[in-house]
This record gives structure tokens, C-alpha cells and sequence, in this order.
């Protein structure tokens, strides 16, 4: 079937995916760098042409730039470190009470909305853990819970952020381990390794590309994602999303350029961050692999 | 032992919530400090039930174009998929790269890109609008999906179809189908899933002219009255556990009964 490879039929038969990806992806991208630069505004633009991204340097801006990355990156180590565990866990389940753990999944199936909103049920300061604590004792008022919701470094966020995602983290690593072979383990405990030993050095190591794409996926779907930090946000300092809607829906026009410079922004941390990301791990991989 | 502490952190972190959001269900007046609602009551209840109407309509409309999705990411996946596990070209790994980046970067950088095209189009506000941009959101689950059941079975079973005469279209629906079907529906109920769920591009760009469950569902999360908001929640959730239920159940049955998988 040497006749598949032309490079004409190649372009054929990827034309169906490259058609929409081009028009609306790429095509999304362009309006946002050229809205940025000050073409194509529903009013006459009367700035320079790099004023929206010297906005960008504005204290506050930087503000929500860190707390999206703070946000990100806790909440995607932590789903990814405990998704792990996790799915070590069940793998050594013995098989029938592995088929009663697939209930994991439940929280993947809700929206992220909902998620939040069962944050807000069990960590607002009347919500489920308060009155908990209030049974045993530990506070007295509603005020006497601590505010995790408001203004604590982006708390709700993280926990609704993790319960959702450990469930992902679970499925990618169980398809890798239900490859693995089980020997390893097992050669690893004969020869002395301790429990701890054996998940850190046999079991991660297996693992690890699986997790390298997850956490990747967590990452930036934390650092650019809108609806957690709709319901659970704090306002200043503001996700970066809500940061860019606010700019884009509730203010004037004249905000535009700068909503559309953060995207730009954002989307070209994300690029970077997903080349350099593989990048240092292929090369950390491959001095394993020396070694 | 272990075995039971496992199986119950696991229930208590997947049932526990959808528990107290069942109890809320049934206890408006639930709040601080009791751990165990004083009174239950089914004004909540009675209130959907009142509301059917509306509810139906949104998760009618919901449902349609998720499904729509699912079926638009499959057709525009299917050839690339195909020739993706099949040849090798030049600039074959950047194409796939380049090909995962709507699911990877914020789907934000390119959706509001699109609202202003969408608004010269007039695509904005409608169904067919919302159709595409979810599927331009979510088609790389579907992509990846289809292009590892190509790679599980080689293709030799093309070959011999086509040896024996079979015709491009046969050779698809009689041999190569059946045997992506798995793929098919492990890609397609992601692709299900992320469209369902969504709720920011469908509130972009359907702006409140298209019906979505989501955007139901936002104001009662957000009011005072948890109690509907919880209901609501679990109404919303009968869906996708349905089918994947009838997934489970129903499609997979078949396939072990005819001894494919």
C-alpha cells in the first residue's frame, strides 16, 4: 500500500481534520493575537500596537498570573501524587473487590460546576465539615471555622480541583499498570524491598510517562480553565481566566486588547510549557535508561 | 484488611458527596451545626417536579448536542486516524502534536477567537455554533482514541478484505468497525462527557439562545437554596451513569457473546 504515502493523499485524508482545525482553532488564535495588537475591535482603536501587552505588567495582572500558577501547580501534583498511590492501590486489589473499586470513577461524571458546588456544600464555613467540627467541639459559630473558601490561597479551588482529577490520574496510570508485569513486584519484595521501596523505585518508574502526560494535562487545564474559579474564585487576586472575562464581558470595550494579550500570553506560556515539559523528561528518562 | 481500607476510602471519596447532596435533596432547612438534618421535607421535590418541563427541554438539548459532537468528532477523526496509525509521512510528529493542542492549551485562548468569527458568521447563538465549538474543543480524545485501535490490530485485516474483493465501504462497516468499535466508544464517551459537562463555551457561544443543562443548572448552584441546587446536581448526573450503565452492560455483553473481546 505504498500508494498511501503520497504526500497529496496524506493531505486528502487528513484534509477533514485540518479544515476545522485550521478555520476555527487556529483561525480562533489569529483573532486573538490581531484583537490584542488592535485590529479587528468593535470600536476605533486608538492606542499603539504593544499598549495592551504593556497593560499586562500592571500589578494585579502579575497577581493573577501567580495565583493561576500556584493553583495549577498544587493541585495538579497533589491529584497526580495521589492518583498514583491510588491507582497502586487498586491494582493490587484481588480481582473481584477490583471490580467494586470502579466507583472511583463516580466523580468524572459530574461537571466541574457541580464540583464546585460540593465543595461549597462541605467547606463553606456553615457547610458539612463546620457543623462536624462543631459536634466534636472544635468551634463554636460558624466564624470560628476557618474561611478555606475566601482568600487562603486558592484552597477550594485546589481540593475541588484534585477530587475531580484523581479519578483521571487512576484510569491513565491502572491502563499502564494492568500491563505491567506482576513478577516485577514480586522479584522486588523476594529480594528485600520494602513496600515503599518497591512503589517508589519499580512501580513509579512504570508509571511515569502516563503520569507525565497527566500532569501536563492537569496543569494547564488548571492554569486556563473558567468554570471552578467562576464558582469558587476569589476576587483579587483573580484566576486568570475570570481576570480575561472580566475584561472581555463586564468592562468597556476599550479592555478588549488586553483580555485577548492575556490569552495570547497564556496560550504561549502553555506552548512552552508543554515542549520544555517533555523535553526535560525525555532527557531525564533517557539518563535512566543509561544508567 | 487492606483490602477493605482501600474500598473505603474509595467509597467514602465517590459517595460520600453525591450522600450529602441526596440529603440536602430532602432537608431544605439542613444547616450549621447539624450534622444529621432536624426535618426533611420535599419542597425541593415538588419543585422539580413542577419544573419538568424546562429541566426536560434543557437536557434534551443538552443531550442532542453532545451526541451531535461525539458523531462530528468521529467523522472528522476517522480518516486521519486511519492514516496516522498506518503511514509514516514528513512532519508526522509535529502534526500530532500540533493535532492535541485544542484539548491541551486553555480552551479560552482559542473560544473567544472564535465567538468574534462566529459573530460575523452568524453562528453565534445557535445550535450548529455550539456543535462545532465543543467539537473543536474535545475531538483529540476522539483522535487518539481512533488512532490507537488502528495501531491494536494490523492491517492485514484490510488487506485480506480487499484481496478478496471487498470495496472501500465494505471493508470499513463489515472490518474495520467492529474491530475499532471499543475504541470508538472509549473515545466517544470522553468526547460525551467534556461536551455535557461544559459549561463555559456552550454559556459563550450558545449566549443563552441554546438550551444546555449546565447553564441550568449555574444559577440554582450559586443561590442560597442548596437544597435544589443539590437536586439538580443528582438530576444531571442520572445521565451519564445511565450510559455508561448501558455501555457496560448492553454493548460490551455483546461483543464478549460474539468472543471478539
Amino acid at each position: 500500500m505504498s500508494s498511501g504515502n503520497r504526500p497529496s493523499r496524506t493531505f486528502l485524508k487528513l484534509s477533514p481534520l485540518l479544515v476545522p482545525f485550521v478555520a476555527l482553532f487556529m483561525g480562533g488564535l489569529f483573532m486573538a493575537v490581531a484583537q490584542s495588537l488592535g485590529f479587528f475591535l468593535p470600536i476605533p482603536y486608538e492606542g499603539g500596537i504593544f499598549d495592551a501587552y504593556r497593560e499586562l505588567f500592571r500589578p494585579h495582572i502579575l497577581a493573577s498570573a501567580g495565583h493561576s500558577l500556584w493553583v495549577a501547580a498544587v493541585s495538579s501534583t497533589l491529584a497526580v501524587s495521589i492518583g498514583s498511590i491510588m491507582a497502586y492501590q487498586i491494582w493490587q486489589l484481588p480481582e473481584r473487590s477490583g471490580r467494586m473499586a470502579i466507583i472511583y470513577k463516580i466523580p468524572l461524571t459530574l461537571p466541574h460546576i457541580a464540583v464546585a458546588f460540593i465543595i461549597l456544600v462541605f467547606l463553606s464555613q456553615s457547610g458539612v465539615f463546620a457543623s462536624i467540627a462543631h459536634q466534636l467541639g472544635l468551634v463554636k459559630t460558624v466564624r470560628d471555622f476557618p474561611p478555606l473558601l475566601h482568600g487562603t490561597g486558592g484552597a477550594g479551588m485546589i481540593l475541588a480541583y484534585v477530587f475531580k482529577e484523581v479519578p483521571f490520574v487512576i484510569i491513565l496510570a491502572l491502563a499502564v499498570l494492568r500491563r505491567m508485569d506482576p513478577r516485577l513486584v514480586e522479584t522486588a519484595r523476594m529480594l528485600g524491598a520494602k513496600p515503599t521501596a518497591v512503589f517508589l523505585r519499580v512501580v513509579i518508574p512504570h508509571m511515569l510517562p502516563a503520569l507525565h502526560t497527566a500532569f501536563i494535562i492537569l496543569f494547564l487545564y488548571g492554569f486556563g480553565a473558567f468554570d471552578i474559579p467562576f464558582l469558587l474564585g476569589e476576587s483579587s487576586p483573580a484566576m486568570l481566566s475570570i481576570e480575561t472575562y472580566n475584561l472581555y464581558f463586564r468592562r468597556d470595550l476599550v479592555n478588549r486588547p488586553t483580555a485577548m494579550a492575556i490569552l495570547v500570553c497564556m496560550f504561549l506560556f502553555s506552548a512552552v510549557f508543554i515542549v520544555l515539559y517533555t523535553r526535560i523528561a525525555a532527557r531525564i528518562s533517557g539518563k535512566d535508561r543509561k544508567l | 484488611m487492606k483490602t477493605r481500607i482501600v474500598l473505603f476510602t474509595i467509597a467514602v471519596f465517590s459517595l460520600l458527596p453525591l450522600s450529602v447532596l441526596a440529603l440536602y435533596a430532602v432537608a431544605p432547612g439542613w444547616r450549621f451545626p447539624d450534622v444529621i438534618p432536624a426535618e426533611f421535607d420535599l419542597r425541593a421535590v415538588h419543585y422539580l417536579l413542577s419544573q419538568a418541563g424546562p429541566v426536560s427541554r434543557h437536557m434534551f438539548s443538552s443531550l442532542g448536542y453532545s451526541l451531535l459532537t461525539v458523531a462530528l468528532t468521529f467523522i472528522i477523526c476517522i480518516a486521519p486516524a486511519h492514516h496516522f496509525a498506518r503511514y509514516d509521512f514528513k512532519g508526522k510528529p509535529l502534526l500530532e502534536g500540533l493535532f492535541l493542542a485544542p484539548a491541551l492549551v486553555p480552551s479560552m485562548t482559542f473560544s473567544m477567537g472564535i465567538h468574534w468569527l462566529f459573530i460575523k458568521t452568524e453562528l453565534v447563538d445557535t445550535f450548529p455554533g455550539v456543535v462545532l465549538v465543543l467539537t473543536i474543543f474535545s475531538y483529540p480524545y476522539m483522535l487518539r482514541a481512533l488512532t490507537a485501535g488502528y495501531q491494536a490490530f494490523g492491517k492485514e485485516y484490510e488487506l485480506c478484505a480487499r484481496n478478496l474483493g471487498a470495496t472501500p465501504v465494505q471493508r470499513f462497516l463489515h472490518v474495520e468497525l467492529p474491530l475499532l468499535m471499543p475504541s470508538v466508544i472509549a473515545g466517544g464517551s470522553v468526547v460525551f462527557l467534556v461536551a455535557f459537562s461544559e459549561y463555559f463555551l456552550v454559556f459563550l457561544i450558545g449566549g443563552g439562545a441554546v438550551d444546555s443543562f449546565t447553564g441550568y443548572l449555574f444559577p440554582y448552584l450559586v443561590s442560597s437554596d442548596r437544597s435544589t441546587g443539590a437536586l439538580m446536581t443528582l438530576v444531571f448526573l442520572t445521565v451519564p451513569i445511565l450510559l455508561f450503565i448501558f455501555i457496560e452492560i448492553g454493548i460490551s455483553r455483546t461483543y464478549r457473546r460474539r468472543g471478539i473481546y
